[in-house]
């Protein structure tokens, strides 16, 4: 039997196929049904426009694109032998706003997408003004982020050689004011205990110390039996270079170096329906990309001690993005901390952009993975230029031989809505997948 | 006061408007023949020779009524300055209104200054020698572009439409001008010391064709 | 008890961007008790898209997000099926951001067929080209107070008076120059020498385009913080038909004289002004804005 489900408020829709058997998910078909065929539109444009373009991606982690777009021209910049300076304290501000870009994800997807479907598939529907708290929540993090970048969404204040911002310590402090009142509202709403504590947490029992939403969304989590399913590779791949993210890959807890060049993309498996998504592999097999990935290759105590006791399973999945949000929330305020306003926000390049020819490749950690932007420059304009995004790894659509990450997850769920909720517990970005 | 009055009755705006241009056009002429008469006297006698009260028996005014016009040979200087960048600027700016193309607008050009270095010599004699010779006399109330404001402005928008339109080559715009305008002010110079061979205007074409091959788009 | 207007808000060509930003408004609670959402990509609503996608509701208020291409499906059925129908309910028409308004960043994504709604960048042609209920929220993105104002002056009843461009003059007739926090650089032409200094004016070499565009930006600061052009980058003019533009970083010059002036300006006008003021050196404003050698 095959049942079709329209995916909707996954930053666009889905179309997924399920075919069941013995009244369980056998396998599951993904379509994402748009394209905006954002190379093409890079394609003959100037270098400097793709930091105006590739924001435009996606409206919920541009600011990622930005980033990768940055790193792809300087690494062009390395590729011809002058290889740019960027200082400290631009690296610091780059790494900051980028983290905030992940805070207000994770706490959108949690408040708006998660909690309310974990209620929904449980009898218990939740007010609206809970999803509300995940909007307020993440516009915190946006203010701070906005303090260096001029505004959220859609920046370009990351340039080759640096950031365009020249910030005094007025500014350090309001962001630090915005960063201080979001982490209180994360102990009070989310956690009930602080954030010192929550981060240091090594076993599963320390978890019992907390109350607020997490507490309500863990024990959905486990009453829905998330812990018994959504299991996949147990493969994980972060390729993004950041102070939060060293590139690595972690195969049945053993760790080894990546490599850009062993990653690949390939057509998508479909029946009937046309899908603008491309599957991404490393070495030509399957990853999952994201904050599951990135705590178990950091070896996050907490969510190690999880995945002890329920593998990569959805509940793990879903513990891990939201761990995450504390992880990274500590992060920026260490980074706040360490800038040196002294330091020049800005360098520029000795060789001019027009006289640029050159390949190069800048990959960072988004918020739902590793994001790889490569481009070929020729005098300065973009001969070609190709992205791939994390959603492409974990919605990989592959055959019922070797299915992708998420299809995997799904394969033995009860229900459509057991199985759509393993789905959105990869956090599924339909613009950045088919871009 | 007398026109203050007739002013001040019911007349037309455009009435209005008509007569009290007359009553400031008729002190601005005023200052106009005084410039005149200073810049032939500078020609002839020299700029630092000349003195106020020289220029205001000229022109046949009491030296304190003078004053009332220009209160120092300083403000003379500049506003003889402003008043020749004007001159040639209105000239520019009815052949950048024309509708001729870039090539016919450069021989244009080159034509209205050649004439006016040929009927009001003293006018290019005192850009050259005067203004920009003494600078220490310009720098208080002349810096930087100030007083030929008039003249390069026009010139600018000639250049953006050239470049606009394809003809001209886009560069740095002083490139340009030190192009355009040094070889005009240099053959006005040499003319001045009676060096060329044939008339000013006998230049015409020639130089014309030299400006357009330097400055237009390869 | 009241019924509350019905608010339907549908996607195009689309990144997403203006339904996040808006995300961003602080009173969504007001939002969602003053308005019913039968569909919103992220806030909750009483339909699926799959339902809304059956023509069978009615709105008061239509929001279209990013371009208009009428080939485009959604939930099975195509754009021009879904405006027809539910632009001849609604009493107004909310073409929200620059790809709505006038083809935006993704007209180039199929640039034969897709156009705003009413606008094909400035040329008026779209399935509400003309129409009277047609309103323009220009900006990529828009930002969350113009939306908010737009809804907030339609639940009250007033009238919201729109420029030639269909954009409500209360948040359009403001340039992005105003406001900003260098304006005395661009008074006395100091130009920024480089990026990444506070020091300044944009416009001479780094391509802002602030002084050109209509929009609020420097007076409604973006997420109530900031702005482009206060953090040194310069404005792209995201709420103009011809957004995006090329090359968007410098200030296209002809011969060292910029192509374009401030708006309504002559370059008559602008140049005589430009050049005078060039003249001087303000020491003040050639210095750094804040010493740390006294």
């Amino acid at each position: 039997m095959t049942i079709r489900k329209w995916i909707e408020q996954i930053e666009g829709e889905a179309s997924v196929r399920f075919e069941f058997e013995n009244n369980r998910i056998s396998f599951a078909t993904i379509a994402f049904p748009h394209t905006r065929g954002m190379e093409a539109i890079l394609q003959s444009k100037p270098a400097m426009d793709a930091l105006v373009i590739t924001p435009r991606v996606c409206g919920i982690c541009g600011h990622s694109h930005l980033f990768s777009a940055v790193r792809a021209i300087e690494s062009v910049y390395t590729n011809c032998g002058t290889p740019l300076e960027i200082s400290q304290k631009a690296e610091i501000i780059r790494e900051l706003t980028l983290t905030l870009e992940l805070i207000q994800n994770h706490l959108k997807w949690l408040y708006m997408v998660i909690y309310p479907e974990l209620s929904h598939l449980l009898h218990h529907p939740i007010a609206d003004s809970c999803r509300l708290k995940g909007a307020y929540a993440a516009s915190l993090a946006t203010k701070a982020l906005a303090i260096f970048a001029g505004q959220w969404p859609h920046s370009s204040y990351m340039i080759p050689g640096g950031v365009t911002c020249d910030p005094t310590h007025v500014d350090v402090i309001r962001a630090e004011g915005f960063l201080d009142e979001l982490i209180r509202w994360f102990e009070k709403e989310l956690i009930g205990i602080t954030l010192d504590e929550y981060i240091c947490f090594s076993s599963k029992k320390s978890f019992l110390k907390v109350s607020g939403d997490m507490e309500k969304i863990e024990n959905m989590l486990k009453k829905a039996n998330m812990h018994e399913q959504g299991f996949s590779y147990d493969r994980y791949i972060a390729m993004g270079e950041h102070k939060f993210s060293k590139p690595s890959k972690l195969v049945h807890r053993r760790m080894a170096k990546v490599h850009s060049k062993l990653v690949s993309v390939e057509e998508a498996y479909s029946i009937d329906e046309k899908t603008y998504a491309k599957n991404a592999l490393y070495h030509n097999e399957y990853f999952e990309t994201g904050p599951l990935a990135r705590t178990m290759i950091e070896g996050v105590p907490f969510i190690k001690q999880i995945y002890k006791n329920y593998r990569d399973s959805t509940y793990t999945r879903v513990m891990a993005r939201s761990y995450e949000v504390a992880l990274l929330l500590e992060h920026s305020k260490k980074l706040l901390q360490s800038i040196n306003l002294n330091e020049p926000s800005y360098i520029q390049p000795l060789k001019k952009i027009a006289t640029l020819s050159g390949e190069g490749i800048g990959i960072v950690e988004a918020p739902r993975g590793s994001l790889i932007h490569s481009v070929i420059l020729k005098n300065g304009i973009i001969e070609q230029y190709k992205l791939i995004t994390p959603t492409q790894w974990n919605l990989s659509c592959g055959s019922p031989q070797i299915p992708g990450p998420a299809q995997k997850a799904m394969i033995g769920a009860d229900s459509i809505e057991t199985a759509t909720f393993t789905f959105r517990a990869f956090d599924v970005c339909s613009v950045c997948t088919t871009h | 006061m007398y026109i203050r009055m007739v002013i001040d009755l019911e007349l037309s705006v455009e009435m209005k408007n008509k007569l009290e241009k007359s009553v400031t056009t008729k002190k601005e002429d005023r200052k106009t023949s005084i410039m005149q008469t200073a810049l032939k006297l500078f020609s002839s006698e020299g700029f630092y020779s000349t003195t106020m009260p020289a220029i205001a028996k000229k022109v046949g005014m009491s030296v304190g009524n003078f004053y009332n016009y220009f209160s120092s040979k300083d403000e003379l200087a500049k506003e003889i300055m402003l008043y020749i960048s004007s001159v040639l600027g209105e000239q520019l700016r009815e052949i950048n209104m024309s509708d001729k193309s870039v090539r016919e607008k450069i021989d244009m050009i080159v034509k209205m200054y050649f004439l006016i270095a040929q009927e009001r010599p003293e006018l290019i004699e005192y850009f050259l020698r005067i203004f920009l010779s003494n600078r220490e006399v310009f720098t208080k109330a002349c810096t930087g572009m100030v007083c030929v404001s008039d003249f390069v402005t026009e010139l600018m928008l000639f250049f953006d439409d050239g470049v606009q339109k394809g003809v001209l080559k886009d560069q740095d715009f002083f490139s340009a001008l030190g192009l355009f305008m040094g070889y005009l002010g240099g053959m006005v110079f040499l003319n001045g010391e009676e060096v060329l061979p044939q008339p000013l205007c006998d230049y015409e074409s020639a130089i014309a064709e030299n400006i357009y091959n330097a400055l237009r788009k390869q | 008890m009241k019924s509350r207007p019905k608010l339907l808000w549908l996607q195009g060509v689309t990144c997403n961007g203006n339904t996040h930003s808006f995300l961003n408004y602080p009173y969504l609670s007001y939002i969602l008790e003053t308005f019913e959402f039968l569909y919103h990509p992220l806030l909750p609503a009483t339909y699926t898209l799959q339902e809304i996608a059956s023509c069978t509701q009615s709105c008061d208020i239509l929001i279209f997000e990013g371009a208009y291409d009428p080939r485009m499906m959604r939930a099975g059925t195509c754009m021009e099926t879904l405006l027809q129908y539910y632009g001849s309910t609604a009493n107004t028409i909310i073409a929200l951001g620059s790809c709505a308004s006038f083809g935006g960043m993704f007209k180039q994504s199929d640039p034969e067929y897709i156009t705003g709604l009413g606008f094909d960048r400035d040329i008026s042609k779209g399935p509400f080209a003309q129409s009277s209920k047609l309103i323009n929220l220009s900006g990529c993105p828009i930002h969350p107070e113009w939306l908010g104002y737009t809804l907030r002056m339609i639940a009250a009843n007033k009238v919201i008076l729109l420029d030639e461009m269909n954009r409500p003059q209360e948040l359009y007739s403001y340039l992005a120059h105003h406001g900003c926090t260098r304006n005395e650089y661009f008074e006395w032409k100091v130009d920024a020498e480089n990026f990444g200094r506070k020091e300044g004016c944009l416009f001479y070499k780094q391509g802002c385009r602030g002084p050109m565009t209509h929009a609020s930006c420097n007076k409604i600061l973006w997420n109530d913080v900031s702005s482009k052009t206060r953090v040194g980058s310069p404005c792209f003019g995201c709420t103009e038909p011809d957004f995006p533009r090329v090359n968007m970083f410098e200030t296209k010059t002809n011969m060292s004289i910029p192509q374009d002036v401030p708006l309504g300006i002559s370059k008559r006008s602008y140049l005589t002004l430009t050049g005078i003021a060039k003249s001087f050196h303000i020491p003040r404003l050639e210095k750094r804005l804040i010493d740390d050698n006294t």
